[in-house]
């Protein structure tokens, strides 16, 4: 696997540094996958927006700390998970008796979400980690292609710039693009192949290294 | 890499895949605004430590916290060589500064309203109630200066 391309390496690099405009790129890549995690724990409208801004405000400081850019997706999934989690945590706090239920007990920060829905989670995660991989014009074309109610190729020629009869040509090589980037292919090889990385100079990627991330440093 | 059957092989079972993954994403626009609205936060201050949650109780697993549900939730901002430790009881939040000794404190909210605590000669400081949304503190000390990580409390 060739670590040296990996496309938001040079944004997050970017963003640290100063650069609004890298951030932005960085949220507007990051948004779905954001909320997709967000999503799992079925949160009311506002504990979503608190739990988005918390962990937004956070990234922002911790940029500079993800050495390995291929942590972000995984540093913006454990993060949301969290502090998703501290409402789950109230909650039962104000509704003892529930602790009795089966589905809270014995959970922790790693399991409070419905369990039986974590495959389909996990494959949505995947994929929209891997559309923050893609370069732009692609990500766009996908955005395009699954929207509801369906565009027209005509319509999405428009605003794309693709000559209609190309589209069919330019769907199949952004869907092959997004089945060779890194978020796709980590699925894919399955848990136990997730942490090997090649130059053993980079950090693993399983959730030890996720929190790892958590741990103090100077500025 | 014995992936050749995956269905994402097939065009479109990837995009209908992807499309209901974008779908049930929650409230894009808006976590989208929160993002871009977070840069006007950014630290620029290079001296200040970044003392960042190293424990909150509230995420420890069930078992551990159900015989006392009324415990105060902790959290521990962890920097070196300074730390801050936060209990937060219902309407009140006291904390401590680590090692003990005088500081100034700043809470700081996403709002924009930040308010200023002492922390006496030991270190201690009371927060005259519970910021909603996200907030941060800021501790200033002989020793050095520290920012948290951004936390509801």
């Amino acid at each position: 696997m060739d670590d040296g391309d990996y496309p938001i390496t040079s944004l997050v690099d970017a963003a640290a540094a100063g650069d609004e405009e890298a951030w932005h790129e960085i949220v507007d890549r990051y948004t779905p996958l954001l909320g997709s995690v967000i999503r799992r724990f079925r949160l009311a409208t506002a504990e979503t927006q608190d739990v988005a801004q918390t962990v937004w405000l956070r990234l922002l400081e911790h940029l500079a700390s993800l050495r390995e850019p291929r942590a972000l997706p995984m540093w913006i999934m454990t993060t949301g998970k969290r502090e998703s989690l501290r409402y789950l945590s109230a909650r039962r706090r104000t509704v003892p008796y529930d602790l009795l239920d089966p589905l809270w007990l014995g959970s922790s920060a790693e399991d409070a979400e419905p369990v039986a829905e974590r495959p389909r989670a996990e494959r949505h995660e995947a994929l929209l980690a891997g559309l923050a991989e893609l370069p732009a014009r692609q990500r766009e074309l996908l955005l395009l292609l699954v929207e509801d109610p369906p565009l027209s190729y005509a319509q999405i020629a428009l605003r794309t710039a693709i000559p209609t009869g190309s589209i069919g040509l330019a769907r199949g090589r952004a869907l092959e693009r997004l089945r060779q980037t890194f978020a796709v292919r980590d699925h894919l090889a399955g848990p136990a192949r997730v942490p090997v990385v090649s130059d053993g100079a980079s950090p693993s990627l399983d959730r030890t290294a996720a929190r790892d991330l958590d741990r103090p440093r100077e500025r | 890499m014995g992936v050749t059957q995956h269905r994402w092989n097939d065009d479109q079972h990837i995009l209908d895949d992807l499309s209901d993954a974008l779908r049930e994403a929650a409230l894009a626009d808006t976590i989208a605004e929160y993002g871009q609205g977070a840069y006007a936060w950014r630290t620029v201050d290079q001296d200040l430590l970044l003392a960042s949650l190293s424990f909150d109780s509230s995420l420890e697993p069930v078992q551990a916290r159900r015989s006392d549900p009324d415990d105060a939730r902790v959290l521990v901002f962890t920097a070196s060589p300074l730390s801050l430790e936060l209990e937060v009881m219902p309407g009140r939040v006291v904390g401590q500064i680590v090692p003990p000794g005088p500081g100034e404190i700043r809470v700081e909210t996403a709002d924009g309203v930040t308010f200023h605590v002492e922390a006496d000669d030991v270190g201690f400081f009371d927060l005259p109630g519970i910021p909603r949304g996200p907030v941060r503190l800021r501790c200033d000390t002989p020793t050095g200066r520290l920012v948290t990580d951004w936390v509801r409390l």
